[in-house]
């Protein structure tokens, strides 16, 4: 008892990095590229950039090849404006889509393995949400590898960021943000292996540390998913934005959530009730099993209300039907291998042959760390913090308002990462490097380690762990309303000062997993409310947040919901209006992105 | 399908605050559909949360969560506790770290060590060809790309090079050996002596005996060997 926490000793670079993911890493690519020299640091949770979670993403990435004889950008702008129900921001759809082609032509050359065409081009197959001619066919659109789209872009970043001379530093969370004069001058971290904590001094920090919903009792999500990004940036003191749309994807795997890609869905596979309906033709009759994620989930969940759902014995779950038995035996061993694979070897049922049950799973936060376009944080509603970047899924530019299509991630990951690198040696031009440590710097971190260690009580980890993912699950899930917010809320204020007294497992710094993890918890239970907050906020329904009480969208939400909690649940809102550049320019379809209803 | 066993789990501990090791015996109540991740969370919560195992995607597609049991390498993700039960013919396991880099503590090893291996294989293109005349993407026939697309599943999971009798001995490796052969079979890899040392270097391809241990235990049923032998064979 008693240990008194010190930072171990300070180093230096250039370029901090928090989370060597897709994103991270393109960002730490563009600046080798374009600044060589440049010292950077990326971080990561796991053992090697390689295994951060973008490597598990199957589908594709959305881009519009500017030969292509009948897509074009205006559509995929279109749409992703659409998806979102109205609400990202036009002048990042705009940016994005324009460079999403050119990015997956840097994949390619930099040695991603795309699947390919008879002539050898990049293939591409449909997905849910992606039209041609403003809504009216399916969009030959996302370019992929096999169904492991992510682990081809994954490699590629890491692969080049290993060329570049990326400093990689894993086993290690970053705890807390440094900040001196407004400024963001590094991270405290922890390493794991030796149980300390290092201060990394940086002219710029890039926050990309992914994503963050395993705070849901299904989820698509790794262990490390647990929102540390968010919990540093609320820490510190800044916003975050749109928190409360989460985005339940309609096919998780019975059971622990795994997902199965809308890949298969874009290859034809249909979704059935219990009756073996098609029933998806009746909630969206042109989309079908390709519309948007929130409604098929929406869809399923009222099959299964209605009674119409199945119910499996071994997870004690209800779910619905995946059809891919009509699929050539081509389509299941070439295009869709690893998901056939992952459901004979975690669900037990073979594709080819049977029916696959799947239920939704919470895989996506569109909401994040509020950016403009360029990937600076924003600090309050006017400006940003300098020497402060983030990208990728912890981040909100925001391309994807409060629902994303699929495929616009892995889109925003790299044209962002680029962007944001871009961004970053344009501001390393002029950046100084920081004097020295702030003399506050690990008080935070300091403070919430010397609690865990010095826990005194009876709660168990595990029994919070369990009662915050079936609660978020339950009452800030796909379904919410006032009422059931208001006891979210509640609860997981009793949850946070529950977790005060969880003695941990043993004092011993070194590879000490049981502590690492009641910090994450705590970011779990901090972010959990933010969400439950701004959906209890928000009194309406916009893409994936759907209020029971509040069944429709209403104007008076146009806008992005900026949550500030510098200590729990002291929350205070905030209004960051919705980018209308496009509808605002006044040129072709300009009307198409005005406040348009949403149908498929 | 839901049938539940006991089953004794026989854990290699190691705390690295007193470097003592031993061995901890777990007896588990266990749902048959559970994977050995969720066994181990399991022990974790009810019984001893002082064990540390790794994991991270948990569905066998990260590479993160190689564990030892009952001799075999295998990913703790993706095995069951109904299959491992018929499998092994048993309901004891014994769960042994990787033996490719150093024990951090219990299951967890060094595994960011052992990446040190993979970054010898240079993994990116070490001179890409020049681009297409239509400056988009290099034309890559289906027919060229399935001759290694295999290959590029792996996961670097380090199973293989576990079980590699010669991966212990100043081999480079299965995996890594294999990275270096599909930047050869990649048609846009220009720098094809740089990578044929590598290939041949001291210890490069022939340090591997070609028993196939690698092709057995690779749980993404790569047929590593088989590249390993274009390598040597010089085809590529
Ligand atoms: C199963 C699955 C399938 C998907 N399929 C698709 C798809 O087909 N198309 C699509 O567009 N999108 C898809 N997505 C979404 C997309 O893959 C993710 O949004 C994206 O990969 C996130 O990338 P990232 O770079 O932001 O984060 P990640 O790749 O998750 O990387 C985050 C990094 O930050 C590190 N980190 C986290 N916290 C800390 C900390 N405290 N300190 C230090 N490091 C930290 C992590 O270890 C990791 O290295 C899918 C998502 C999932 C889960
Ligand atoms: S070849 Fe197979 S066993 Fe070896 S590291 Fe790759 S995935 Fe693992
Ligand atoms: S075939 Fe070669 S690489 Fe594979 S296990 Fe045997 S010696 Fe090792
Ligand atoms: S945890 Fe990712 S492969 Fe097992």
């Amino acid at each position: 008892m008693g240990k008194t926490l010190t930072v171990d000793s300070t180093s230096r670079c250039d370029v901090l990095i928090i989370g060597a993911g897709g994103a991270g890493l393109r960002a730490a690519a563009q600046i080798g590229e374009q600044r060589p020299g440049t010292s950077i640091i990326a971080l990561t949770k796991v053992f090697s950039p390689q295994k951060s979670h973008t490597t598990t993403a199957q589908g594709g990435m959305a881009a519009v090849d500017p030969k292509d004889p009948v897509d074009r950008a205006i559509f995929h702008m279109f749409d992703t404006w659409k998806g979102s129900d109205c609400s990202a921001d036009q002048n990042v759809i705009k940016k994005l889509c324009a460079i999403g082609w050119e990015e997956v032509v840097w994949l390619e050359r930099h040695g991603m393995h795309f699947s390919r065409t008879e002539e050898g081009r990049i293939a591409k197959r449909p997905f849910g949400g992606h039209m041609l001619d403003f809504g009216e066919t399916l969009a030959f659109r996302a370019c992929y590898e096999a169904d492991r789209t992510g682990k081809g872009i994954m490699d590629t970043v890491w692969a080049e960021s290993l060329k570049y001379g990326v400093n990689f530093i894993g086993q290690c969370i970053a705890t807390e943000l440094l900040c001196k004069d407004g400024h963001c001058i590094g991270a405290i971290i922890f390493r794991y292996p030796e149980g300390k904590f290092f201060a990394i001094l940086a002219k710029a920090t890039i926050i990309a540390t992914g994503g963050k919903t395993r705070m849901y009792l299904v989820s698509s999500n790794c262990r490390g998913n647990t929102g540390d990004g968010l919990a540093l940036a609320l820490n510190t003191g800044l916003p975050v934005m749109d928190l409360e749309a989460v985005q339940f994807h309609p096919t998780g795997m019975v059971g622990p959530g795994i997902l199965a890609s809308e890949a298969l869905r874009g290859e034809g596979a249909i979704l059935r009730n219990k009756d073996e309906e098609p029933f998806m033709e009746r909630y969206a009759p042109t989309a079908k099993d390709l519309a948007p994620r929130d409604l098929i989930s929406r869809a399923i969940i009222q099959e299964i209300r209605e009674g119409r759902g199945l119910f499996h014995e071994g997870h004690n779950a209800h779910h619905v039907w995946l059809d891919l038995r009509h699929l050539p035996k081509e389509v299941h061993e070439k295009k869709i291998q690893e998901v056939c694979s992952f459901f004979k070897r975690f669900v037990g049922v073979d594709p080819e042959k049977d029916l696959c049950p799947v239920t939704p799973t919470a895989h996506y936060q569109m909401g994040g760390i509020p950016t403009n376009e360029f990937g600076e944080v924003q600090g309050d509603t006017h400006g940003i913090v300098p020497g402060l970047f983030a990208c990728g899924e912890v981040a909100a530019a925001s391309l994807h308002g409060l629902n994303r299509l699929g495929t616009n991630s892995l889109l925003e990951l790299i044209t962002m990462g680029r962007v944001t690198g871009e961004g970053v040696v344009e501001y390393l031009k002029d950046a100084k490097d920081p004097d020295g440590l702030p003399p506050d710097a690990g008080h935070i971190i300091f403070d919430q380690f010397s609690t865990y260690l010095h826990a005194q009580g009876k709660e168990k980890y595990a029994e919070i762990r369990d009662t915050l993912r079936n609660l978020m699950m339950e009452k800030v899930g796909i379904f919410r309303s006032e009422k059931s917010l208001l006891e979210a809320v509640d609860d997981l204020g009793e949850l946070k000062e529950r977790a005060t007294h969880i003695p941990p497992g043993t004092t011993c710094m070194r590879t000490n997993q049981d502590l690492w993890q009641i910090w994450e918890l705590n970011n779990l239970i901090t972010v959990s409310m933010v969400i439950a907050q701004g959906a209890l906020a928000r009194k309406e329904s916009r893409g994936a947040h759907f209020r029971e009480d509040y069944p429709k969208r209403s104007d008076e939400f146009n806008y992005h919901t900026l949550v500030y909690m510098p200590k729990f649940n002291t929350v205070t809102f905030d209004k960051r209006p919705i980018d209308m550049s496009i509808f605002e320019a006044k040129g072709d379809h300009y009307e198409l992105f005005d406040y348009i209803q949403r149908e498929y | 399908m839901s049938i539940s066993h006991t089953i004794t789990l026989e854990i290699n501990r190691y705390d690295p605050d007193t470097e003592l090791s031993w061995i901890h015996t777990y007896q588990v109540e266990a749902s048959g559909i559970l994977r050995f991740v969720d066994v181990l969370r399991k022990i974790n919560d009810e019984q001893d949360p002082t064990l540390a195992w790794p994991s991270s995607c948990e569905h066998a597609q990260c590479g993160s969560c190689g564990i030892i049991v009952n001799g075999k390498p295998l990913l703790a993700c993706e095995l069951l506790v109904k299959d491992a039960v018929e499998q092994f013919n048993t309901h004891t396991f014994k769960l042994k770290p990787l033996t490719i880099a150093p024990v951090l503590r219990d299951l967890v090893v060094d595994l960011e060590k052992a990446y040190d291996r993979v970054h010898k294989a240079k993994p990116y293109l070490i001179k890409p060809a020049p681009p297409h005349r239509d400056g988009d993407e290099y034309r890559i026939s289906p027919k060229t790309l399935e001759i290694y697309s295999e290959a590029t599943r792996c996961i670097n999971c380090f199973c293989c090079a576990t079980a590699c009798i010669s991966s212990h001995h100043h081999f480079l490796g299965p995996n890594t050996t294999m990275a270096n052969m599909v930047r050869l079979m990649d048609p846009r890899e220009r720098a094809r002596k740089e990578r044929m040392d590598i290939l041949y270097r001291e210890d490069g391809v022939y340090r591997c005996h070609t028993a196939r241990a690698c092709s057995f235990v690779c749980p993404k049923d790569i047929d590593v060997s088989h590249f390993l032998a274009l390598g040597k064979e010089g085809k590529f």
